[in-house]
């Protein structure tokens, strides 16, 4: 028993809640030095493979996951529920009684107690009667005893705040185990069903198929983006079910699964338009999508050709050339083309002219993909919290004992006042002398 | 050669105009300590309402011109509209204070500190006063929300920060013979219970601060908690705040050490709303061609 009651005094203790704070608060500033979540390869080129070494080890690479940050965790929350519980019985005795007697507190010689005599020229019930308007009405009385209590309800609120943080953790563990956070480029055009999960890649199926119907940024006069925005399709059943416009900031949830625009780019492209026109007729003659290092024929004379970008290419230099069916390789001009932006970029060979007109690339939208499970839990215990945490600072408990003796005659009422703040505030004290001093005004 | 970017078209002439307001106010506070006159601190009281309301004045100003050229978002988001609103906070926290309780002593701190974040607002060139177009991150009506609840509790931290510097100052001289400035403040347990007041107060507005950051990340970005470095640090800020406020039930805990508490805090503080984004990348300065918004 005296083992439980040595653990038990452990784990109710502030100091320990005080470490706790002093520890998450120092791991959780190293997560924010080392980015978190990054490849091995990637720490190994910042750290070299020794430290790596070591802040693996260390968990310092994902300290948030770790097991000691999450132990620290458990041990604050195991503290806060062992303290709350220990003390509960007291709070409840303060708030709904047995009350202590006058004696009993003045023998207890509380450090924060304030205490007056007050002589009053009235009789008991009379005195009693102004005694009340300054205090309010009593919580218990007797004969020659008066006890006042102000605020008592607002004990309860560092309960409600503790047992908020709970509410608050176990939305969290709920959501993290059945929500999920996934992310995934989508080509314009295409569609998926799978997403890789933010914290190990791993893939998940999606309950429905996203297919992404266009790609836009909308720019400010001066060039700043104002809004990426991704037309997307919900499919189900081979089904388009749903459409919609996704932005930064507007996200859209379909059967629980909420879609955010988070990235987009363009994958390097893979096709040149290119244009043939054969000189002796000065015709047209075909457009080719010649996807790179693909052999086409050209159309005229029997020609064979690939469209090849330089591995290397130099400087003020063309990036690409076209090799013939023959290995002969041919480089491109350039002309400039009357007063269009765009050159000529041609390349000759015998009567046919290759004209470049551009690449085709296809654009990508990077989008989050999440289940945000028991987010209202989440959002529940916070408001409570912020409730909790303005009740329990901003009303102060006082409790007032007033002792009672009349003189013989029945006429005359000593007082002896003690009142015992919850926090020892200096404002407490000036209230005291102030309401002291209005009571010798009104009975002296 | 240092210059004030500065227009009177988009209001950030008014906020340099308010810094020599401000400053007044501080040379009046400071030659208060060394004298003790007490008509000065209430010159420079007066001063600074003034260059309060000025101040106003021009975040009208700045809010109108943002919307006329064709931003809805309030400009609250680079580093120099934050500046101008921690000063102003601060000092609005300071006017609120002074009303309740005779804290004249204070006004030199206080003063000093909003005139710094005006100053550097004003002539730093890391604080560019356009008006910039908020980016696509940034543009939702949490964020107006968010950055108030946010400002409301630094400039309460940076008022306790203030009074914990006069506690240690205090306290650090109570044994010789107090000296003209001593007996200029108050005692030490009204600092100190003005200390309480105002980091609690300053924690319910961080908490608030924190959750609606977490609602609007929930909203725009993915999830409620990413651990990205200010979000963070927010949660260090929050930590060492609930620390202080555990610690007084702790023996042996005096108004001293939580005057230390309440001044080291203030450091984490700035951490977190100027360190983490001239230092730590993350989400809260991603997608910023050119500017850096300060969350």
């Amino acid at each position: 028993m005296k083992m439980l009651s040595k653990i038990n005094k452990f784990f109710c203790s502030v100091k320990l809640a005080i470490f706790l704070f002093i520890a998450i608060a120092a791991f959780s500033m190293v997560g924010t030095f080392i980015n978190q979540g990054d490849t091995t390869s990637q720490y190994r080129t910042i750290f070299g493979p020794e430290i790596y070494h070591i802040l693996y080890w260390l968990g310092f690479l994902n300290i948030y996951g770790s097991w000691y940050f999450i132990g620290l965790t458990v041990l604050l929350i195991v503290n806060l529920v062992t303290a709350s519980v220990n003390i509960f019985p007291h709070t409840l005795k303060a708030v709904f009684g047995p009350y202590p007697s006058f004696k009993e507190m003045m023998d207890k010689k509380s450090p924060k107690a304030a205490y007056e005599v007050v002589e009053s020229k009235k009789n008991i019930e009379e005195t009693k009667k102004v005694l009340n308007e300054k205090f309010g009405k009593p919580f218990s009385e007797t004969e020659t005893e008066l006890y006042y209590s102000k605020n008592s309800i607002f004990r309860f609120s560092p309960y409600i705040a503790h047992l908020s943080i709970i509410i608050i953790i176990i939305g969290v563990i709920l959501n993290v185990k059945y929500g999920f956070r996934s992310y995934t480029n989508i080509k314009v055009g295409e569609k998926t069903d799978v997403s890789y999960l933010t914290k190990n890649q791993k893939p998940v199926k999606l309950p429905f198929t996203i297919r992404l119907d266009n790609y836009q940024t909308k720019y400010y006069k001066d060039g700043i983006p104002k809004s990426y925005i991704s037309k997307i399709s919900i499919i189900k059943n081979h089904v388009s079910v749903a459409e919609k416009n996704i932005e930064v900031n507007h996200p859209f949830t379909y059967g629980g699964i909420t879609i955010y625009q988070a990235s987009y780019g363009h994958y390097r492209p893979t096709v040149a338009k290119l244009l043939i026109v054969n000189l002796k007729n000065r015709k047209l003659e075909k457009a080719v999508y010649a996807e790179f290092g693909k052999l086409y024929d050209a159309g005229i004379n029997n020609i064979k050709f690939r469209f090849i970008p330089y591995k290397r290419p130099k400087r003020g230099e063309i990036p690409f050339f076209i090799e013939l069916g023959n290995k002969r390789i041919l480089k491109f001009n350039v002309l400039p083309y009357k007063n269009k932006s765009m050159p000529l970029i041609f390349a000759k060979y015998h009567d046919a002219v290759f004209l470049y007109t551009g690449v085709k690339s296809y654009y990508y939208s990077g989008v989050e993909i999440t289940k945000n499970a028991y987010t209202s839990v989440i959002w529940l215990g916070s408001i409570i919290l912020i409730t909790a945490l303005f009740f329990s600072f901003f009303f102060n408990h006082v409790e007032t004992w007033v002792k009672l003796s009349g003189s013989k005659d029945g006429k005359k009422t000593s007082m002896e006042i003690l009142s015992v703040p919850k926090k020892k505030f200096e404002s407490f004290y000036k209230n005291f002398d102030k309401i002291i001093a209005k009571i010798k005004k009104d009975l002296g | 050669m240092i210059s004030a970017n500065v227009s009177a078209l988009d209001g950030s002439l008014y906020f340099t105009i308010s810094l020599f307001f401000v400053l007044a106010s501080f040379a009046g506070y400071f030659i208060f300590l060394f004298t003790g006159n007490k008509t000065i601190p209430k010159v420079s009281f007066g001063i600074l309402i003034a260059g309060f309301i000025i101040q106003t004045a021009a975040f009208v100003v700045r809010w109108i011109y943002a919307y006329k050229i064709g931003i809805d978002t309030p400009p609250l988001v680079d580093l120099y509209d934050s500046m101008v609103f921690f000063a102003y906070v601060i000092i609005f926290g300071f006017i609120l204070i002074r009303i309740f309780y005779d804290f004249d002593a204070l006004g030199f701190i206080i003063t000093l500190v909003a005139s710094l974040a005006l100053a550097f607002a004003s002539f730093s060139p890391l604080a560019p006063s356009a008006v910039e177009p908020t980016i696509p991150a940034l543009q939702s009506y949490w964020l107006i929300y968010h950055i108030m609840t946010l400002f409301v509790s630094y400039g309460a931290f940076g008022a306790s920060f203030g009074l914990g510097i006069l506690y240690l100052i205090k306290s650090g001289r109570k044994n010789k013979t107090g000296g003209w400035f001593l007996n200029l403040l108050p005692p030490s347990n009204i600092i100190e219970e003005a200390i309480y007041k105002v980091i609690v107060f300053g924690l319910v507005f961080l908490t608030a601060g924190i959750v609606i950051g977490a609602a609007w990340a929930d909203s725009a970005w993915g999830g409620y908690w990413s651990w990205d470095p200010k979000e963070t640090w927010s949660l260090i800020t929050w930590l060492t705040y609930i620390l202080f406020i555990h610690a007084r039930f702790t023996k042996g805990w005096g108004g001293k050490k939580m005057a230390w508490i309440a001044v080291i805090g203030f450091a984490v503080v700035i951490f977190c709303y100027l360190g983490v984004d001239l230092i730590l990348p993350g989400l809260h300065s991603y997608a910023t061609p050119g500017s850096t918004p300060i969350l």
